[in-house]
């Protein structure tokens, strides 16, 4: 068999159109997807500036109860009392001062701890205020 | 004492020579000079040329000599033909001394190594139409692919019979790339054309090139897995090269092992040109449609950057559409000499080794298509 005839007979015309589509279609898709290598390379260096890929800042947690004991809870009830006569915010250095006035026992170390725990929080610009939840949980 | 000596002269050459092997020895000589004379792909041809002396030098058959019997060392080494080992081994040595960056660069290029590839599938259907069996014209077209281990490798599997004929047409037709584009080239495009200036590539980073390999492997042999073995060692010898931390890999595979095949693959493709098997119609017409697919695969490149010139902004010169048959470097040097002749301060070699090096995946893909379909 020879000719057209031949070329119809072993599907010959199906099988040249399928190869070069094929060959086609490999080749675009890989044109395609190298001509996008640098492209994704880049986005990837630069992923700290893209939103989905940026980092969450981790929330503060919240501190661990320290053990507060009837000495320090004792403590704590005379700074609220201190507080109280001072405006809000407040100097930290004012409540010292008033705590040492007011013979309270080892002033520097009971603010210390308030402080880590949070009873006294900064405001963070410059001033102090009095954490009403974080005292009722500690030292109430 | 007579007996013995006309005994002797009985097992001789030139008692059992045959015209068809002096005809063979006149090719192999020509092979040789054009190899190491005319520089014509001497790693090449000069391999072929000799095997085909090897091949051709009448002996006794029953001693265990000849390519074809089953117990010589010929047909040991030529195994590697016949089962394939070769031309993956070559790939791996091609991978491990290709440099990608031109493509990298410019993908768009990619599209004319597979236009080029069109050329294989009209062949096929002109070995059909001449009264080829479906293996044999799938063979025959491969040739237009211009990439010798693509070719050996699709034959080996599915005519092993036409292994001789479709190795010595391929070789001597990429041998001849100088001779058989030019001329083609000038025909199918203006001077205008040829004087087309292309851009600077861009600069391509070094994990770009480290992961080229890794996808175009993954995305051509998901698409046609039967191109697997040729394409799987192509790119990993380029991993290997772009790698650097394997370097010494590399260096063995572009070195010592593509050279000891190319010379096992040479020589016995060569000796398994035995005028009796080699010198027969079908091998005329293989040689016939070999050039005609040959000639078929440079036009339809040339043809379709002159198409894709109607679409693009910046021009490409369709120059570079030939090198998109995968005779890597030597139509890639083509372009550049034709180039050259018009302006010889255009410089189109680093342009031209984009589609040439995209001609030998898409010939790589296409045998691993044929193959499928015909398997």
């Amino acid at each position: 068999m020879y000719g057209l005839e031949s070329i119809a007979a072993n599907n010959g015309w199906a099988i040249s159109v399928v190869g070069v589509s094929i060959v086609f279609t490999g080749l675009v898709l890989l044109s395609l997807s190298i001509s996008r290598i640098h492209k994704v390379l880049g986005l990837w260096d630069n992923r700290n500036d893209i939103r989905i890929f940026r980092k969450k800042p981790q929330e503060r947690s919240e501190p661990a109860p320290l053990p507060f004991t009837e000495k320090e809870k004792a403590s704590a009830r005379q700074f609220r009392l201190l507080v109280k006569i001072m405006d809000d915010p407040f100097s930290l250095q004012r409540l010292l001062h008033l705590a040492e006035i007011s013979g309270l026992e080892r002033p520097h170390s009971s603010l210390c701890h308030l402080i880590k725990v949070r009873i006294i929080e900064p405001d963070y610009q410059g001033d102090y205020f009095f954490n009403r939840e974080a005292f009722d949980r500690f030292a109430s | 004492m007579e007996t013995l000596f006309i005994d002797f002269f009985q097992n001789t050459g030139f008692f059992l020579c045959d015209y068809r092997n002096i005809i063979m020895i006149l090719v192999g000589m020509l092979f040789i000079y054009l190899g190491i004379a005319k520089d014509y792909e001497p790693l090449l041809l000069v391999p072929i040329g000799f095997g085909m002396l090897m091949g051709n030098i009448p002996v006794f058959k029953g001693l265990g000599l000849g390519i074809y019997e089953n117990n010589s060392v010929l047909h040991y080494l030529y195994l590697g033909v016949t089962q394939g080992v070769y031309p993956p081994l070559i790939f791996l040595g091609i991978g491990a001394m290709t440099d990608f960056s031109t493509l990298l660069a410019r993908p768009v290029l990619m599209l004319l190594g597979a236009a080029a590839q069109a050329g294989i599938f009209i062949t096929f259907l002109g070995a059909l139409a001449l009264g080829f069996t479906p293996h044999e014209a799938a063979s025959i077209g491969i040739i237009g692919g211009a990439d010798g281990p693509t070719a050996i490798f699709l034959t080996a599997k599915l005519a092993p019979t036409l292994i001789g004929p479709i190795a010595v047409a391929a070789y001597s037709y990429m041998a001849l790339v100088p001779v058989i584009q030019p001329p083609i080239m000038r025909l199918l495009t203006t001077r205008k054309e040829r004087l087309i200036r292309m851009e600077e590539p861009r600069e391509v980073t070094k994990r770009e090139k480290i992961l080229f390999p890794i996808i175009a492997f993954l995305l051509c042999c998901f698409l046609a897995p039967a191109a697997l073995p040729l394409l799987g060692m192509l790119c990993f010898g380029n991993l290997l090269k772009e790698a650097v931390v394997t370097e010494r890999l590399a260096v063995a595979a572009r070195t010592s092992i593509i050279d000891s095949v190319t010379i096992l693959l040479g020589v016995t493709v060569g000796a398994s040109t035995q005028g009796d098997v080699f010198l027969t119609t079908k091998s005329v017409g293989i040689f016939f449609l070999g050039a005609l697919s040959f000639c078929i695969a440079t036009a339809c490149g040339l043809l379709f950057a002159k198409m894709m010139n109607l679409f693009l902004k910046n021009k490409i010169n369709p120059l570079l559409g030939a090198a998109g048959v995968s005779a890597v470097p030597d139509s890639a040097r083509v372009v550049q000499v034709v180039g050259q002749r018009e302006d010889p301060t255009n410089f189109l070699l680093m342009h031209a080794m984009a589609p040439n090096i995209s001609g030998v995946i898409g010939s790589a893909i296409a045998a691993g298509v044929l193959w499928s379909f015909m398997s």
